[in-house]
């Protein structure tokens, strides 16, 4: 039996295939590599979410931007809100900010984004992607919430897909701020 | 209650432990009181795991969102219906639902076989409790549905709205049946194993088991079609994806297995084959488990990821290693006594037909792993879509279909030539004049022709086999051929069967053919316009709100009249939303006819007052053939349950008088 090729096809067969499915814990099938990463970010205006005011990403130029996609029905956008508003206080409101930080609210109601705003502290610029959802077709968001480093030139350097840590965005922007 | 509802699990899970060690000692010390000690644990732990379920169910019916499960899956303004059917809604609790009717199975098992399988029955029974303790385990240490929770939420997350459907109460448990089924006819392949009987017994035995969980399968997985096509809104209903996939696999293997056992049985042939089918077929139910559940692949409708993945990797790991080594050691034991005799046997295509299931099942298995595989390999991500699926799974398919209507006239052991051209010169002269009349009627596609010249063929020949048989029997018992019929029917159940179910094939493989004629377009229509579409005249009236159960639903009110300009329905595609979600969901609005089906989707309105609806339309021929699929399997499988081996019968009551006699 030892000398059968049968019986090694088999184990080696079914230890293959063991491995193959206990390397998948190691990996999340939903992380794909954003293609759009070392590519100019797409400019989009957004609207503030309070006094209408609105912003254009390439005036924003010069300084990295923190581009947070999220919704008010989103669990996982409550974890990351008290890490996005604490980064915004140390980097975004020192004079000048040496960060921006936006959050475009997809798929949600003005007032169910607000309502969340208040609930979470939230102060840097928040706004509401339009009906069609043009921003985040133009980024290619397909869950909330995704987080988008934008460095000083205007081009994605990082994606965070799924909630982010303050270690994470440290890392992040301590490297975008290095280079430029 | 819900410790009440854990204390039960916990107590189910010592009587399953007991009843997985105790058999072994019973057959060592030839003590048959530790068996039947074994055979009460496994009602003590039915009785104890439905108590669990119902302190689950009264839970959900009482919306107690203290416990986690119920709060998650559903919502005070759920119909009861869907309260109750988020029993098995959710990952939780369709592992509670698992091992209640796994401990239902387990029961009967132990009790049913308890004088016909003497031999094998005390390990039948240890194998189904170390299942049963395995999943206990899982759900008691990463999964448990009565979790309390910290602090009470007023109101739950309601049952995803897209799984509030008919068919997606009817779907999982189906699949769950089937998968479950399949563990019967392995635990007495592995008790077999363990104690070297290893004759026909078990695949005699275990018949109507697999019969049964392959019915199941099939009904989760047409029901699982048709859900998607109702539900999803995108106009077809099977994707390829790995959740259909994991599915789809064991029904393959199933498949396999249920047409090979006939050879083992008839030929005493393919005793190894048939013993690795039924391994790898159980193995997939696992295998199919732990993709939907352990998130290692993408797929759009896996449960959340959960902790479970690596548990369900050991089990499956233990399954495959426990069963192939078993194999191993016996395979002397299984060579065949008899050789094939000829080519041109009904054997031989069935061998054929099994080894293209199996490569059917192989090729979706390497699909579905695939991206993982490219990525543990060269670190790339990428996925496979259904053109691969397609590709391959097409053809091999298409061969299946031509070798059900061969398999039907071909003789065990040996067929003539001068029989197969016989048997074969009608269907295949049927064949061609059919489909080239079609071809005239409508548009030719290579495909669907092929299917449609294959479908004719296999009617053909199956009419004219129970013709035959039915006007024989007749003239013997100088009656009326529907006499004849009936008895024909009632004499070889299993055949005609059968063959019930082979005819059910020909309407699901007419159905997948009328998807190459779908017709998709969007339509933008203003209120009072009449657009031409097929067959049809759509004139769009206006937009209307209202209510169906929980959810509000947004319709545009589209009137469907004929060539004639006749009314002939009212359709409202709309879009509903939900109290607990906060997007709206597609509602398709669906006119069925027995040639095709409009079917409509409200993409969206313009206009102060709504004047202008988008709409996406399909024209689908032929699609709702493939769900009549499902009461003729069920008419044929209801025929194929009557049959017992005779032998088997015989033996058995035999062997019960035997033991009844001597236990006094």
């Amino acid at each position: 039996m030892w000398k059968s090729w049968k019986f090694w096809t088999v184990w080696i067969a079914l230890g293959g295939l063991i491995s193959l499915f206990a390397f998948g814990f190691t990996t999340d099938p939903k992380k794909v590599p954003s293609p759009l990463i070392g590519h100019e970010a797409p400019n989009f205006q957004l609207i503030n979410l309070w006094n209408g005011e609105s912003v254009e990403l390439s005036t924003l130029r010069g300084k990295p931007v923190v581009l947070n996609f999220w919704a008010s029905w989103c669990v996982e956008c409550q974890q990351e809100a008290h890490i996005l508003e604490a980064f915004h206080k140390r980097y975004g409101e020192t004079v000048p900010p040496q960060v921006h930080v936006l959050g475009v609210a997809i798929q949600d109601k003005s007032e169910q984004a607000q309502a969340f705003a208040r609930q979470f502290h939230k102060t840097y610029f928040l706004g509401l992607d339009n009906t069609n959802g043009d921003i985040a077709l133009e980024y290619g968001i397909y869950g909330v919430p995704e987080t988008f480093f934008i460095d000083p030139q205007g081009k994605i350097r990082f994606k965070q897909i799924g909630g982010v840590s303050a270690e994470l965005m440290q890392e992040q922007v301590d490297e975008m701020l290095s280079q430029g | 209650m819900s410790d009440l509802g854990t204390i039960a699990l916990m107590i189910a899970l010592a009587a399953c432990l007991y009843g997985t060690v105790v058999p072994h000692l019973g057959v060592r010390t030839n003590n048959w009181n530790l068996i039947r000690s074994a055979q009460n644990a496994s009602i003590i732990s039915f009785f104890l795991i439905a108590i669990a379920s119902g302190v689950l169910i009264h839970a959900l019916v009482v919306s107690d969102f203290s416990i986690f499960y119920v709060w998650r899956n559903s919502s005070v303004d759920m119909p009861m219906f869907f309260k109750v059917t988020a029993f098995w809604g959710g990952l939780e609790g369709s592992l509670l639902f698992w091992i209640l009717v796994q401990s239902f199975f387990a029961m009967v098992v132990a009790f049913r076989y308890q004088y016909s399988n003497r031999e094998i029955i005390p390990y039948v029974i240890a194998t189904l409790n170390g299942i049963l303790c395995f999943l206990l385990v899982l759900l008691l240490g990463w999964s448990n549905p009565l979790d309390l929770q910290a602090t009470i939420p007023a109101e739950g997350r309601g049952l995803n709205p897209l799984l509030q459907h008919i068919a997606m109460v009817v779907h999982p448990p189906a699949l769950y049946l089937g998968f479950i089924g399949f563990s019967v006819p392995f635990a007495f392949a592995i008790a077999g194993m363990i104690r070297g009987k290893l004759d026909n017994e078990w695949v005699l035995t275990t018949r109507r088991w697999t019969l049964v969980s392959w019915y199941f399968l099939s009904m989760g997985l047409i029901l699982g079609g048709q859900w998607a096509y109702e539900e999803l809104g995108w106009g077809g209903f099977w994707a390829w994806d790995p959740v259909e996939n994991a599915a789809f696999m064991p029904w393959l293997t199933g498949t396999a297995f249920l047409h090979s056992v006939m050879i083992q049985e008839k030929r005493n042939m393919l005793k190894i084959w048939n013993v690795v089918l039924i391994i790898i077929t159980y193995g997939l139910t696992i295998i199919g488990t732990f993709l939907t559940r352990s998130g290692v692949v993408n797929s759009v409708h896996s449960f959340t990821q959960s902790e479970i993945g690596p548990a369900f990797l050991v089990f499956l790991a233990v399954v495959l290693v426990v069963g192939f080594a078993l194999l191993f050691r016996r395979i002397q034991m299984l060579e065949s006594e008899h050789k094939m005799e000829a080519v041109l046997c009904r054997e031989n295509a069935f061998l054929v037909q099994n080894v293209i299931f199996v490569g059917m099942a192989f090729t979706v298995l390497l699909g579905t792993t695939f991206p993982l595989l490219a990525e543990a390999i060269r670190g790339t991500k990428l996925s496979i879509q259904a053109p691969f699926f397609n590709t391959i799974m097409a053809p091999m398919g298409y061969v299946l279909f031509f070798l059900m209507g061969i398999g039907t006239v071909l003789a065990w052991r040996k067929s003539s030539k001068e029989s197969l051209r016989r048997n074969f010169q009608n269907p295949m002269i049927t064949a061609t004049v059919g489909t080239i009349i079609l071809a005239v009627v409508i548009p030719f596609h290579l495909e669907a022709f092929t299917i449609f010249w294959i479908a004719i063929f296999v009617t053909v020949t199956i009419l004219i086999e129970v013709g035959k048989a039915a006007h024989v029997k007749g003239k013997q018992l100088q009656a009326s051929p529907l006499v004849g019929l009936i008895h024909v029917f009632q004499r070889n159940q299993r055949r005609y069967g059968g063959l019930v179910i082979h005819l059910g094939v020909v309407l699901m493989f007419l159905g997948f053919a009328g998807t190459f004629f779908s017709e998709e377009r969007d339509l933008t229509l203003e209120r009072e316009e009449m657009v031409p579409l097929n067959a049809y005249y759509l004139k769009f009236t206006g937009v209307e709100q209202f209510q169906v159960r929980n959810a509000t639903h947004r319709a545009a009110i589209i009137e469907v009249y004929d060539q004639d300009k006749q009314l002939l329905e009212v359709m409202k595609p709309a879009k509903s939303f939900y109290p607990t979600q906060p997007q709206p969901l597609t509602e398709i609005a669906l006119r069925r006819e027995f040639l095709k089906d409009l079917y409509l989707i409200f993409s969206s309105e313009s206009g102060a007052d709504s004047e202008l609806v988008t709409i996406k339309t399909y024209v689908n021929p032929l699609v709702g053939w493939a769900w009549m699929a499902l009461p003729v399997f069920t008419l044929g499988i209801g025929i194929c349950l009557t049959y017992r081996p005779r032998s088997l019968t015989s033996r058995q009551e035999v062997l019960r008088q035997q033991y009844i006699a001597a236990e006094g």
